[in-house]
């Protein structure tokens, strides 16, 4: 189970805070001695006050007890300052780790890209971690000091008071803990059910117009109807171990009040004065039946509420970072590759599938780049042409075949830390512009820095001067979501124009342009130095190019415009000219 | 005593009682539960009796011990009796008002469920995304269940404060003159505790907003950082405001503990000073012992009004959570006829006169549209055109502003539904697949067919190749299987193949399919699949030019409608193609 995977964990947490619990016992010591003057002052008032004909003393010793109130109060201060010492760094353990998880997993597979159930990670569920825990130390320190407290209480007024009261207090407690297991499985079999059920829900959200189309509201329905029961049955279960729960609370809490005054004659016996039983009731009834009800009330509900969302976001990561990641790949980075020289770039019989099953995308690839050409892809979506360009910049690895820059294997250059955006740059058709200076977003790709003059000259070389103008200069700070997909584009394609690359891939990076804006950005690129590989969005595009890749499943072809009117079906049809052929 | 067990609910939502505000669903849920909630009721209200009754049975036990007067053991089993009945009626209380907001839920979620099935999809997609309608039917949907167990246990707790503020005067009226001058008092001293909460709260959601937001924007730009090799940077971009967080974290418990200094001291204090007056009354020989402990009891019960006022911001919740509710449920469910299609169609579809609007503007403007009998239809056109909101209209998921859609003669709002949807298929540029594996997700439908006629779908599909590569083939589970945007469209087609009546509509449904496959699955929808009329939206060439018809669609209108080959002389046409070199209209 998660609880002892999660154990060695906590008490790592804990063992590096022994000073924070210190304090917080301190702090809650003060809320023993509260509880313990609530009893004791009213017996005292009672026994030397009210009832020896002494009112002065009584109100004297009920001022006693009302201060040690306030000052038990003010405790609570010092008591949650020691919590925030406490919950705040586990929160932010819980965030940086599903930070970094959730970067990890999509560094790996940019293909699945954010998904909001990330945001529900970091912001619903860190919160509910701290909430619960939070709760459980709060409810948890607090009976166990108002217990001391009201102990010693009756202690102090007379020792037979614990015979009469402790039996049934620990007998209600050993009750509790034995239904704390199954309600905890129940709580657990309850979170399980409702997220089976809001996956249902959602696929059903998700996939109305296919449900509908299919004619399948009715199974759907019945589907759903049968998750639902299923979500409503866990939940009773529960609530019949909460009424259970509420028993083992009769026999801690209210049986003792019972069995006080069951025993009263002996308690007279064995000298307890009246004040003595008024205070032992009020014990009872003020400090340990509302410190039994939260605790009762909360351990169950929360611990294990705790103990799944903890054992879901600490969760090992699953078999989805195996796959080759550039960040996990070179044991050691090879030297920041200087090669201001333009590479040439060879795929050899590249051969590439997602998972050994599955089928391949590219399958026995043959092409050279010459440096300083200008190639562009076309072929129809799903076809594999974004992985091709993962393959060129190194972020993939083929199965089979070698891709080659300079000779050498694209893959083994592109590991973390050599600083790849000195070879080569990609900009895929998302465009990623962060929230930050227009210049710190242009400078991205430049692990050097660039002059500002160079900086400016990319980004008038693409077109981006209007929108440096607009926001008001290159220090202004960048809202991304204010941005059209086109301007980030343009920010995307200013990046990489600025960049030392020698080879630059653009993944149908211009997409979101219209058509003068697209030819004037490939215009500035076409007059910079090195090698461009392009996915072509738009015909218009790939004729700029000197050759054209087209990408038809397992077949290729490559050549110039003309040749592959003549020779390629597909590229007929790209290019809308399947009528000439036809006749 | 125990409510008699019923037959299942109403599950149809149209039949139900109008449930379109939150007024109406609140009474829904009541009158669902009536007899439970009313049981509740009574539960509670005998535990709350029990509670007021016993602080005097026990003062008077007491004071009979202390005296050694007779009667002491009738008083002694009256406070056990109390003690049990407490205890025992909280356990039911417990009991049946868990079970009965667990029933209510279900049948909020049953009626919601029940009803976004029965729309049209398009008017649930337009107004709520996937992930609000999962909110409204599993967060909000279970706090709107609870609303009638929180009012009868809120009604029946009312109870207590009240009576222990009666019983308090009953014992001595200066105790309660004490109780009531305290409240205001203590409030008036303990005001300056609770401030500033909300801001620090506030504060803490945008720090925690901004890391949420720059983690979307570092996850959104996943290529460019793994190209780039910026992971490390990006990390600590994104965690920057952690220690802000932190800061504003640490503020809120502040704020959050001032405030419990408030709460926690109120209570004492004031039963403090009832005891103090009580304790000179007693003195004085107006009170006993048993009285005195009888009074702080009911002072602590009065004072738990407060409670009572969480139940009431808890019912609030619940209303707030029954509006939403109500805003799904408010959508218009399609309405149906029963009329047959003839027997033996051909599949014959006609839109007359048949206008659109999405948000305002137009999408299809009067179009006229015959597609005879048994032929393939291709409809094309620039993006935007209209040409998803006619596939959509000619086989009734979505119903048209104006005009007529018939099938083979019958209107499609008078037609039979479950004969509807069993002669028109459709297939999806994305289909969303449902199922445990991949052959149930082809099955996947109204009916299930064979595995024969499964395998068969998926070899027209072009699908069964890659299906049987899988580790289990048709077996695979679902989610397990690593699906290409080809290979989804394929499975959609399979699936579309393997329930195909007389109609099938194909809306871009092979746009990410290699050339080869596209013309192996294009001569099979000729030739293999058992279908009457094909109605599929196109982009490429090569399909329109396959097609016995084409419907060019341009602004909403159809410009005309005619074989490929002679639509093609007109230069208009040709370029309706020349806009992309991929198949998709941009994302």
């Amino acid at each position: 189970m998660t609880g002892s995977r999660l154990l060695p964990q906590a008490l790592r947490f804990l063992g590096r805070r022994k000073r924070v619990l210190l304090k917080l016992t301190g702090w809650s010591l003060l809320e023993s001695a509260h509880t313990f003057l609530g009893g004791y002052g009213v017996a005292m008032a009672l026994d030397r006050g009210f009832l020896a004909g002494r009112t002065g003393t009584g109100l004297a010793w009920l001022a006693v007890a009302a201060l040690a109130v306030v000052i038990g109060g003010l405790a609570t201060g010092g008591v949650f300052r020691g919590l925030a010492d406490l919950v705040e760094p586990l929160r932010d353990g819980l965030v940086r780790r599903v930070v970094t998880r959730s970067l990890d997993e999509a560094l790996a597979e940019p293909a699945l890209a954010a998904d909001s159930a990330v945001v529900s990670r970091l912001t619903n569920q860190t919160e509910i971690a701290r909430d619960s825990f939070a709760g459980l130390v709060l409810v948890a320190r607090s009976f166990v000091f108002t217990s001391v407290g009201a102990l010693f209480g009756l202690a102090a007024l007379s020792p037979a008071l614990l015979v009469v009261v402790v039996p049934p207090l620990v007998t209600g407690l050993l009750l509790f803990l034995a239904t704390l297991a199954p309600m905890a499985a129940r709580q657990h079999d309850f979170l399980c059910a409702d997220e089976a059920l809001a996956a249902q829900f959602g696929s059903v959200a998700q996939g109305l117009r296919d449900v509908v189309a299919c004619g399948a509201g009715a199974p759907m329905a019945a589907r759903t109807h049968v998750l639902i029961e299923q979500e409503a049955k866990a939940a009773r279960s529960l609530a019949r171990w909460a009424s259970a729960r509420s028993l083992s609370l009769g026999v801690a809490g209210h049986l003792p009040v019972v069995l006080l005054l069951v025993a009263a004659p002996w308690l007279r016996r064995q000298g307890v004065t009246a004040g003595a039983l008024l205070g032992a009731l009020t014990y009872l009834t003020q400090a340990l039946l509302p410190a039994l009800h939260h605790l009762m009330s909360t351990l169950g509900a929360a611990g294990t509420r705790l103990l799944v969302v903890l054992g879901r976001l600490s969760r090992v990561p699953g078999p989805r970072l195996a796959v080759p990641s550039p960040a996990g790949t070179p044991e050691r980075p090879a030297q920041a590759p200087a090669h201001p020289d333009v590479p040439r770039v060879e795929l050899r019989a590249v051969t590439f599938a997602y998972g050994a099953a599955a089928q391949p995308v590219l399958r026995g690839l043959e092409v050279t780049i010459e440096p300083g050409e200008h190639l562009a892809v076309v072929g129809p979506s799903g076809i594999g042409k974004s992985t091709l360009t993962c393959l060129l910049a190194g972020l993939l690895e083929p199965d089979e075949g070698e891709v080659r820059l300079h000779g050498r294997p694209a893959h083994a250059q592109a590991g973390r830390g050599a600083a790849p955006s000195r070879l080569r740059v990609l900009i895929p058709q998302q465009a990623y512009v962060f929230t930050g200076s227009l210049y710190e977003n242009l400078l991205y790709l430049c692990p050097d820095g660039a002059p500002r003059s160079a900086v400016e000259a990319s980004s008038e070389a693409v077109g981006l001067g209007t929108l440096v103008h607009r926001l008001g200069g290159f220090d202004a700070q960048v809202e991304p979501a204010a941005l059209s997909h086109g301007e980030r584009q343009l920010i995307a394609l200013a990046r990489a124009h600025v960049s030392p690359a020698p080879l630059v891939i653009l993944d149908e990076a211009t997409c979101h342009l219209d058509p003068a804006a697209e030819a004037r950005a490939e215009q500035a690129f076409a007059e910079r130095p090195g090698t461009l590989i392009v996915v072509a969005h738009r015909i218009s595009s790939a004729r700029r190019a000197d050759r054209i890749l087209v990408l038809d499943g397992l077949t290729a072809a490559c050549g110039s415009h003309q040749e592959l009117i003549d020779r390629s079906p597909l590229y007929r049809d790209l290019v809308g000219r399947w009528h000439a052929e036809k006749n | 005593m125990a409510p008699t067990p019923r037959p299942a609910p109403p599950r149809n939502a149209a039949q139900l009682p109008p449930l379109a505000d939150a007024s109406g669903v609140l009474a829904g849920t009541a009158r669902h539960s009536a007899s439970r909630i009313f049981a509740l009721f009574l539960f509670s209200a005998a535990s709350a009796a029990a509670a007021v009754a016993l602080p005097a049975a026990l003062g008077r036990t007491l004071d009979l011990l202390l005296e050694d007067a007779a009667g002491v053991e009738r008083a002694l089993v009256l406070c056990a009796v109390l003690v049990a009945a407490e205890v025992l009626f909280d356990a039911l209380e417990a009991l049946v008002g868990g079970a009965t907001s667990a029933r209510t839920t279900a049948w909020l979620r049953r009626c919601g469920a029940d009803h976004l099935l029965s729309v049209a999809p398009h008017r649930a997609a337009d107004r709520f995304t996937p992930g609000d309608l999962v909110t409204r039917l599993t967060g909000n949907a279970a706090e709107a269940g609870t609303a009638p167990t929180t009012a009868a246990i809120g009604l029946a707790s009312v109870l207590v404060p009240v009576g222990g503020l009666i019983c308090l005067a009953l014992i001595d009226l200066w105790l309660v003159v004490v109780f009531l001058a305290g409240i205001p008092l203590l409030a008036l001293l303990l005001r300056g505790f609770a401030r500033g909460s909300s801001h620090s709260v506030s504060q803490y959601q945008r720090v925690q907003a901004d890391i949420a937001g720059r983690l979307l924007e570092a996850l959104g730009g996943a290529r460019t950082v793994a190209a780039a090799g910026t992971a490390e940077r990006e990390l600590a971009r994104v965690l920057a405001p952690l220690s802000e967080l932190s800061a504003q974290g640490r503020r809120m418990w502040q704020v959050y503990g001032r405030a419990s200094v408030g709460s926690g001291i109120l209570v004492p204090l004031l039963t403090t000073m009832v005891l103090a007056v009580g304790g000179v009354r007693l003195a004085g020989g107006s009170l006993s012992v048993g009285d005195l402990l009888a009074a702080s009891r009911y002072a602590a019960l009065a004072a738990g009004l407060g409670a009572v006022v969480g139940q009431l911001n808890s019912l609030l919740r619940s209303r707030a959570a029954a509006r939403r509710i109500a805003d799904m449920l408010a959508l218009p469910a399609v309405r149906h006829g029963g009329r047959p299609l003839p027997a033996d169609g051909p599949g014959r579809v006609e839109l007359r006169s048949v206008t659109v609007s999405r948000g305002g503007a137009p999408v299809l403007r009067g179009v006229d549209l015959v597609v005879p009998g048994g032929t393939t239809m291709a409809v094309v056109g620039r993006s935007g055109a209209g040409k998803s909101t006619l596939a959509a209209i000619a086989g009734r998921l979505a119903d048209p502003d104006d005009g007529v859609v018939l099938l083979d003669g019958v209107p499609l709002t008078e037609a039979d539904p479950s004969e509807l949807r069993r002669e028109v298929g459709y297939a999806f540029e994305r289909p969303v697949l449902f199922g445990e594996t991949v052959g149930a997700a082809i099955g996947f439908g109204q009916y299930e067919p064979t595995a024969g006629e499964i395998g068969a779908s998926a070899r027209a599909a072009g699908a069964d190749t890659f299906v049987r590569l899988l580790p289990g083939g048709y077996a695979a589970p679902l989610t397990d299987a690593p699906l290409s945007g080809g290979e989804l469209q394929r499975l959609g087609l399979a699936r579309a193949f393997a329930h195909a009546g007389r109609l099938l509509i194909l809306d871009d449904a092979t746009s990410s399919l290699d050339s080869i496959t596209e013309l192996h699955v294009g001569r099979a929808l000729v030739h293999d699949v058992r279908t009457g009329t094909r109605l599929l939206i196109a982009h490429r060439v090569s399909s329109a030019a396959r097609a016995d018809l084409v419907a060019w669609v341009e602004d909403g209108r159809v410009r005309a409608v005619g074989p490929h080959a002679s639509l093609w002389e007109e230069p208009d046409y040709r370029a309706v193609f020349a806009d992309t070199v991929r198949d998709t209209g941009g994302s």
